[in-house]
């Protein structure tokens, strides 16, 4: 069972990591301003959570 | 407290409405009125809080942006395109049949994503299509899919409205199923039988032309077994809660969106698809992130202690006779802000006067969607014209959804009123 959970745990920090990529890949290729900030805005949590910060 | 506490609030109001007018979209006009808010309040720029606030809703943005990734692999693989052209040319000649299973069609995205925008993009267009052939007039078929995408938003597993206003109660998602879904698909069924029923016969032939051709190789089996999956991850979990590991929503999404991009018949470009399911979200993410802030600030500086102390000194009289306007109303300003700003003292209020908070809340949750077409957001609103490729009026398209609109009205606030009596549908 703790295993299993180890396990869960480390996907989701995986599934963390992913998302990260992805908003910062599509940060950098969007060319409105409006998208940019807000794309600052949501990686913020998912940073915090990767880091183990929150 | 309650001068300073309202001095504050004002600020934050003036702030977001002239971020609005601005033409700042509604996502940054909130974060403007929170970081005002603190000014306002003496505590500078507070970051911690900032940061604090913006990871409230994490596991919710999991769920959607997993959810949707798997209902984008499935659309992309051609499994929505196979079901719609599989249950169109099987039912057409069964004009009731064939609205019910259209409806379902609907619903499903919205009710596993919890964003009617999902509905709108992933099946919404193809609903459209068949509901056009079917001799329904398009500012019908925009008020079905709008209504049906709204409410489909509503329906569980996955209701942002009643995950965030439970979330700030501190009150377990549990027991919402029934209560969410026994309106949905009330209101779902009348609102395309009201709308829909009347029209000429289905033209199989130039709906089939029409709709998108599924690539060789889909079949049902390959649109099922996700599903299949992901249905069997919840029952475990809740079968055996103490003997299985706690997997989450999000990673049964992952599951299931994984097995739909194996299964596909053609092979998927799965960066693509991430990157354009998280461009398609970013409104939502957004919205969910920036009002993690906004409530967090509010917390801080006591304007949601003064807005939770005025609305549950408010009649109850006024309260019931007013939720069809405040809520639709609060939804077209704040969009999902509008669960922890307004729903989260209403359900106070409502458990404090011995009403069942989970039917009064899914009662709530019921009526909120409706406020996604009026202005000044009216994001999904917009979006169902644009995907339905309706040319004539906002307000023409408006007074189509005010029949269906009223009635959900009236369900939502009779779940709320009767909600005690109605509490079986917990089975708690």
């Amino acid at each position: 069972m703790d295993l299993m959970t180890n396990i869960i745990t480390i996907m989701y920090y995986l599934l963390v990591a992913y998302i990260v990529v992805i908003i910062i890949w599509n940060l950098i290729k969007t060319k409105k301003w409006e998208k940019e900030i807000l794309y600052i805005v949501v990686l913020l949590p998912f940073l915090l959570r990767l880091f183990r910060l929150k | 407290m309650f001068t300073y506490a309202g001095i504050v609030l004002g600020v934050m109001v003036v702030v977001y409405v002239t971020a609005k007018l601005f033409k700042l979209s509604t996502e940054l006009s909130m974060l403007a009125a929170a970081i005002a808010g603190g000014l306002a309040g003496g505590f500078g720029i507070p970051v911690r809080h900032i940061a604090e606030g913006s990871i409230t809703y994490l596991d919710i943005n999991l769920i959607f942006i997993t959810a949707t990734l798997f209902m984008n692999i499935l659309k992309e693989s051609g499994g929505i395109a196979f079901v719609v052209r599989g249950i169109l040319t099987r039912f057409h000649n069964n004009r009731a049949l064939l609205l019910m299973l259209l409806t379902l069609l609907l619903l499903l995205p919205g009710a596993l994503t919890g964003a009617g925008s999902v509905t709108v993009l992933i099946t919404g267009g193809m609903v459209a299509i068949v509901l056009n052939y079917m001799g329904i007039p398009l500012n019908r078929t925009a008020a079905i899919v709008f209504i049906i995408a709204g409410l489909s938003a509503a329906a569980p597993p996955v209701s942002l409205w009643a995950m965030m206003t439970a979330a700030g109660v501190n009150m377990p998602y549990v027991g919402f199923f029934l209560p969410l879904l026994v309106p949905c698909v009330i209101a779902s069924l009348i609102t395309v039988f009201v709308l829909g029923w009347k029209g000429s016969k289905t033209d199989l032939g130039r709906a089939l032309a029409e709709l998108p051709v599924p690539p060789a190789g889909m079949n049902w089996l390959k649109v099922i077994i996700p599903f299949a999956l992901f249905i069997l991850l919840i029952f475990i979990g809740r079968r055996w809660p103490h003997s299985t590991p706690v997997i989450g929503l999000p990673l049964m999404f992952l599951f299931a969106a994984a097995t739909s991009w194996i299964l596909s018949p053609v092979k998927l470009d799965i960066l693509r698809i991430s990157r354009e399911t998280v461009d398609q979200l970013l409104p939502l993410i957004g919205t969910l992130t920036c009002v993690g802030i906004l409530v967090q600030l509010m917390t801080l500086t006591g304007v949601r202690g003064l807005l939770a102390v005025t609305t549950v000194t408010l009649p109850i009289f006024l309260v019931f006779a007013t939720l069809f306007v405040v809520l639709p109303v609060s939804e077209a300003v704040l969009m999902w802000g509008a669960a922890p700003v307004i729903g989260v003292p209403l359900v106070l209020l409502f458990n404090t006067i011995g009403l069942n908070p989970i039917v009064a809340l899914a009662g709530m949750s019921v009526i909120w969607p409706l406020g996604d077409a009026l202005p000044p957001t009216a994001i999904i609103g917009r979006l169902t014209v644009d995907v339905v490729d309706y040319k004539d009026s906002y307000i023409g398209f408006l007074k189509t959804c005010a029949i269906p609109a009223i009635i959900i009205m009236a369900i939502g606030t009779l779940m709320v009123v009767f909600s005690s009596s109605l509490g079986f549908l917990t089975g708690l």
